[in-house]
């Protein structure tokens, strides 16, 4: 165990004055996105995240910022960079109440469960589920497979992962934040698939 | 934590001392036209909220324009802006903080709950990973969180939650360097910080949130800032809504801690309420008979149900205060958890006159309390 967590949002309308649209700020040529992960405790959330965030740049450094914020830039080909501000989320079943106050306003979610897992499995297609219902509609969702190095203990095939997917319109992937395998290409998929309303002023 | 931008400390004589060149004499007018008409409005804290954000936007472009601040960088431009924000927010401290009554509910509600789970909330009961137990920081990053009333500007009551995050946070960083223990983001993070707020029992807690979200100038709502602010705003939320499974306990267990942390919180009260009007002797037997003092002793308890407004001195009135305060949070209480039993309290006090009633009622209220158990 060890790297995994998971948080909500606010839209549970507290006060309504904490600023809405900002989750994506865009200055055409770079953008400002708010993502928040979901999943089990366990199943590897925050491990991705550091594995993004520290093996981009500089890989020997300790990170000397708390593990559940996290943001990172990503340059992308057409010159353009996506900054990404990371929300980590508790995934332990009691502060699933929590969560709409963290996917509130979100751009970006990302949905972690463990391929060895299927009760994570089952966490993640709930998450799913109140996303669709509560958060913002044209939210960017991906639904990610952790743990595939350790596929000889497999219990959620990828085709079953892949269907739910599809049928929910999200991005899917499998990823070893052990080996990196995937991790900035998770990362990378997600900035495409970002809404480019060239507002530009 | 990124500490560069958002905390950097503006200089705020800075502020002033350009608020005193003629040349700012427009903006002095502004700023105090905008203070005076806030006297011509009944309070409302949403609508307060939405005056001074705009108030504030209107005022960054003044600046900008400002001859005063002609060729200044956008640090400078920044720290005026939130010098300004100081000034006003100083001056409209009393009208804009805890404004509402239902505010000071909220705030007495939560620290008497939170009083209460003092007594028996142990780490384990929020999925504290038993490697990241260390009382001293956490003591110290309570401490944080207590110094928030220490002051009136919404950026500096939320450096103290900050400064408190950022110590927990170090304590998880030390602990994933000096062990094999990898961090886990969030699920680490919130409950320590949950665990800490319970520990800190925070002034007003419910009134601080809300003020920072109202009055927190937006622009500077963002990012990691927002981030740990919705961190303690969802600790509030979770211990407001505290119950048996929250904690993952019986509903019995959850009941008597609950009830055994009332009794032991009314002796401490009744104790240093009633020294003054007791002896020595008296004011012992008290605390020994925690419980049959509230019906025995009521002429002790409320010592001033026979006096005359005339008679009362300063101190009188400092302790009138403090019983009122204690007597409405307990009646507060009282008539939520009658509501809760679905009884109406002119009926309870019908059925009391009358003794066989009583028993009935008795049974009756035992049967709804099992009810509302399940």
């Amino acid at each position: 165990m060890g790297c995994s967590s998971s948080l909500p949002d606010r839209n549970a309308g507290r006060l309504g004055s904490l600023n809405n649209g900002n989750s994506m700020v865009t200055d055409s040529k770079n953008l400002r996105v708010k993502l928040v992960l979901l999943g089990d405790s366990g199943v590897g959330k925050s491990c991705i995240v550091l594995r993004f965030v520290r093996g981009q740049f500089d890989p020997t450094s300790k990170v000397t910022v708390g593990a559940s914020f996290l943001s990172q830039t990503l340059a992308l080909q057409d010159s353009t960079t996506v900054k990404f501000e990371i929300w980590d989320t508790a995934g332990q079943e009691r502060y699933a109440a929590l969560a709409p106050l963290y996917y509130r306003g979100a751009a970006v979610a990302v949905v972690v469960y463990d391929i060895t897992s299927p009760e994570s499995f089952v966490k993640a297609k709930y998450w799913v589920k109140e996303l669709q219902k509560h958060a913002n509609p044209d939210i960017v969702m991906a639904l990610v497979g952790n743990k595939a190095d350790l596929h000889e203990n497999r219990s959620v095939s990828v085709q079953d992962a892949q269907d739910y997917a599809e049928k929910n319109g999200m991005f899917f992937i499998e990823t070893s934040a052990k080996t990196a395998d995937n991790i900035n290409q998770l990362f990378e998929e997600i900035a495409k698939r970002l809404p480019r309303t060239t507002s530009s002023s | 934590m990124d500490s560069s931008s958002a905390f950097s400390q503006p200089n705020f004589y800075d502020f002033l001392n350009r608020m005193r060149h003629p040349a700012s004499a427009d903006l002095v007018r502004a700023i105090k036209s905008f203070i005076v008409s806030f006297s011509f409005h009944t309070t409302d804290a949403e609508n307060d909220s939405r005056k001074l954000q705009d108030f504030l936007v209107t005022m960054e472009s003044t600046i900008k324009e400002h001859p005063l601040w002609a060729h200044a960088s956008h640090e400078e431009i920044d720290s005026a802006v939130e010098g300004l924000e100081k000034y006003v927010m100083t001056k409209l401290f009393n009208r804009t903080f805890a404004s509402s009554p239902e505010d000071v509910k909220a705030d007495l509600y939560i620290s008497e709950k939170i009083r209460l789970l003092q007594h028996f909330v142990r780490p384990d009961h929020l999925d504290v990973p038993r490697v990241l137990r260390n009382e001293a920081s956490w003591l110290f990053a309570a401490k944080e969180l207590q110094k928030i009333n220490s002051f009136k500007v919404p950026r500096e009551k939320l450096l103290c939650i900050m400064n408190c995050c950022r110590i927990i946070n170090n304590l998880l960083l030390n602990i994933s360097m000096s062990t094999n223990y990898v961090p886990a983001g969030a699920d680490d993070f919130l409950p320590v910080l949950i665990y800490v707020t319970i520990k800190a029992n925070p002034p007003q807690l419910h009134s601080n949130l809300k003020f920072i979200q109202l009055f927190r100038r937006q622009s500077k709502l963002v990012s990691e800032v927002e981030y740990y602010l919705t961190n303690l705003i969802s600790a509030e939320t979770f211990i407001t809504n505290i119950n048996a499974s929250s904690l993952s306990m019986e509903e019995s267990e959850f009941q008597e801690n609950m009830q055994s942390a009332k009794i032991a919180n009314e002796e401490t009260v009744t104790g240093h309420s009633s020294v003054l009007q007791l002896s020595e002797d008296d004011a012992t037997t008290m605390r020994r008979h925690g419980k049959e003092i509230h019906v025995n002793l009521e002429g002790c308890l409320y010592p001033f149900m026979g006096s005359e407004a005339k008679e009362l001195t300063t101190e009188d009135v400092q302790q009138l205060l403090r019983l009122y305060q204690q007597v409405v949070t307990r009646y507060t209480m009282l008539t939520k958890a009658l509501a809760r039993l679905s009884l109406h309290e002119e009926q309870l006090l019908h059925i009391m006159k009358d003794p066989a009633g009583s028993t009935e009622l008795k049974k009756e209220i035992e049967k709804r309390i099992h009810e509302g158990a399940k």
